[in-house]
């Protein structure tokens, strides 16, 4: 016992003994500490952050300025929530205590819904003549909702971006009295594309899309537009990790914008060393009946590139062929010639 | 890329008195972001971390009375925020990329990108992988210290640790390091 607290004490005081030789700085070798320390020599080098960045993240924040701090808009959320259902446990109660109204029982079964003749039998008896027919308020989202209601709220629709895009070269109309939610997500949604494509600030873009997000969450009716618009942006800042987060997330289809995106997240996996999930994009873009297009382009050299790192020589040269057969003037036509030694 | 140490890291003096938001985001972001890089990790986007960081500094401003240096507080703030977006990258990565992982381990020979470039990255994600297998407290001063190439005492001022248990985090850290990436080593023979 005693000789186990002497060595322990001994432990404790070589563990205090200061460290003075870094591993990072050590020459290379075969010691445990000099490979320790080329590993870590080589992590230490991260990307800078430079100007360009700080104005981003400054833009980000000056953007959210105008918006209550996170910690108060929870508190007036949990508030009004809590009131909420205040309210509706205390409708309920009295509702259970004095026994449904004949008056509500009219309102609550809509006129054209069918009825059992029983229960007809029984409400024409009692109901007061129906109330006016009011033309009904405009629903706030029918046409986004009603499209798609099983779909993974991050797949992309091609129209309604293009509607988006195409908003944003016009002057944006006055404003109605009491704008719907919708009217307000969409003049944000224009403002940014009109950032990013017109004004070609990505920055300001991504300021507004982060305003977008904050103001309607990710159950804003133009979210997976918002989210397109947000890739576009991060990969015009050339901040190719976040793009490729989101990109990963997306069900992308191979028409319209879907294939642009599909073809820059196929790049992006590749650049990040995911060959396969790459060359699987690559391959959905080069179905029989792909346009011989920009896209297609791309798609064809950027496989051949995958298939040549995966050790596919015959497959990356066949594809450089193709390239050079269906574009022999394309952007990559020169490496691809180099790439084939013609 | 930057030197290990940037010419941009301002000196751990800070001026007495509360400053406001423009000047702390002016003075301490690239040292900021540094932190954040290297506590994090290359997976992660360090924009966001910045942007996450200086949305905690904005909120806490006015809580902020100068008792600890303006760097000491960041530092524990970019600490929270990384750590954080570590878990949520594991969770990620457990729920959607770990087959990706597998992919990344049998890769050929990439001779279509610079080869000094990829060794790097192969080189950071080995270290942050044993990282990861290091508790947070040993994992970061041993960062601090090789990394970031500071002293035990600037280690001590900026976590608020006593300098004795900078010294016993370091001394366990190495140890630990060195294990995992045997045990790294091995596994992937």
């Amino acid at each position: 016992m005693k000789e186990s607290t002497a060595k322990d004490r001994q432990t404790d005081a070589d563990e205090r003994t200061p460290i003075r030789e870094r591993w990072s700085v050590q020459p290379s070798g075969d010691s445990d500490e000099a490979l320790a320390g080329a590993l870590l020599r080589a992590a230490a080098t991260v990307p800078p952050f430079g100007p360009k960045n700080l104005a981003e993240v400054a833009a980000r924040l000056r953007s959210r300025e105008r918006h209550l701090p996170r910690k108060w808009a929870w508190q007036i959320a949990v508030a009004v929530g809590l009131l909420l259902f205040g309210g509706a446990l205390y409708a309920a109660v009295l509702h259970i205590l004095r026994g449904p109204s004949p008056r509500a029982l009219p309102a609550a079964v809509p006129v054209s819904m069918p009825v059992r003749a029983s229960a007809r039998r029984t409400h024409t008896v009692v109901a007061p003549p129906p109330a006016p027919v009011l033309s009904p308020e405009p629903e706030p989202s029918p046409i986004v909702r009603a499209e798609e209601p099983h779909a993974p709220r991050l797949a992309y629709r091609g129209a309604t971006l293009e509607s988006a895009a195409r908003a944003s070269l016009e002057p944006p109309p006055a404003p109605p009295d009491n704008p719907s939610a919708l009217a307000q997500e969409s003049r944000l949604l224009a403002g940014a594309i009109h950032k990013l494509r017109q004004e070609h600030d990505p920055g300001q873009a991504l300021a507004m899309l982060d305003e977008h997000r904050a103001r309607f969450g990710a159950k804003g009716a133009l979210e997976p537009e918002a989210n397109v618009t947000r890739i576009e942006a991060l990969l015009r800042l050339g901040r190719h990790d976040r793009a490729l987060g989101l990109l990963d997330g997306l069900a992308l289809t191979r028409e319209g914008v879907g294939r642009e995106m599909l073809v820059a997240r196929a790049e992006l996996r590749a650049e990040k060393g995911r060959r396969a999930a790459a060359l699987n994009d690559f391959n959905s873009l080069l179905s029989a009946d792909a346009p011989a297009d920009v896209v297609s382009e791309r798609a064809l050299y950027g496989r051949a590139t995958c298939r040549a790192q995966m050790g596919d020589g015959a497959g990356a040269r066949a594809d450089l062929e193709n390239y050079l057969a269906r574009f022999p003037t394309g952007r990559f036509a020169d490496q691809a010639r180099t790439l084939i030694g013609k | 890329m930057t030197s290990v140490r940037s010419d941009a890291t301002p000196a751990l003096e800070v001026a007495p008195g509360v400053p406001d938001l423009e000047t702390v985001y002016r003075s301490y972001a690239p040292t900021v972001a540094r932190w954040a890089a290297r506590l994090a990790g290359p997976l992660v986007d360090v924009e966001d971390l910045v942007h996450e960081v200086f949305l905690v500094v904005r909120r806490r401003l006015p809580e902020f009375r100068g008792d600890a240096k303006v760097t000491t507080w960041l530092y524990r703030i970019t600490e929270r925020v990384a750590q954080e977006s570590r878990r949520k990258d594991r969770f990620r990565r457990w729920f959607s990329r770990a087959r990706q992982l597998e992919i990344e381990r049998t890769m050929a020979s990439p001779h279509l990108t610079p080869v000094d470039d990829f060794e790097r990255r192969q080189s950071a994600e080995t270290v942050y992988r044993i990282l990861d297998r290091l508790p947070g407290k040993y994992r970061n001063v041993l960062v601090l210290f090789e990394m970031e190439e500071l002293s035990g005492e600037e280690i001590a001022t900026l976590t608020g640790l006593k300098l004795a248990t900078v010294w016993v985090h370091l001394h366990r850290a190495r140890a630990r390091f060195i294990a995992e990436m045997k045990r790294d080593s091995e596994k992937r023979k």
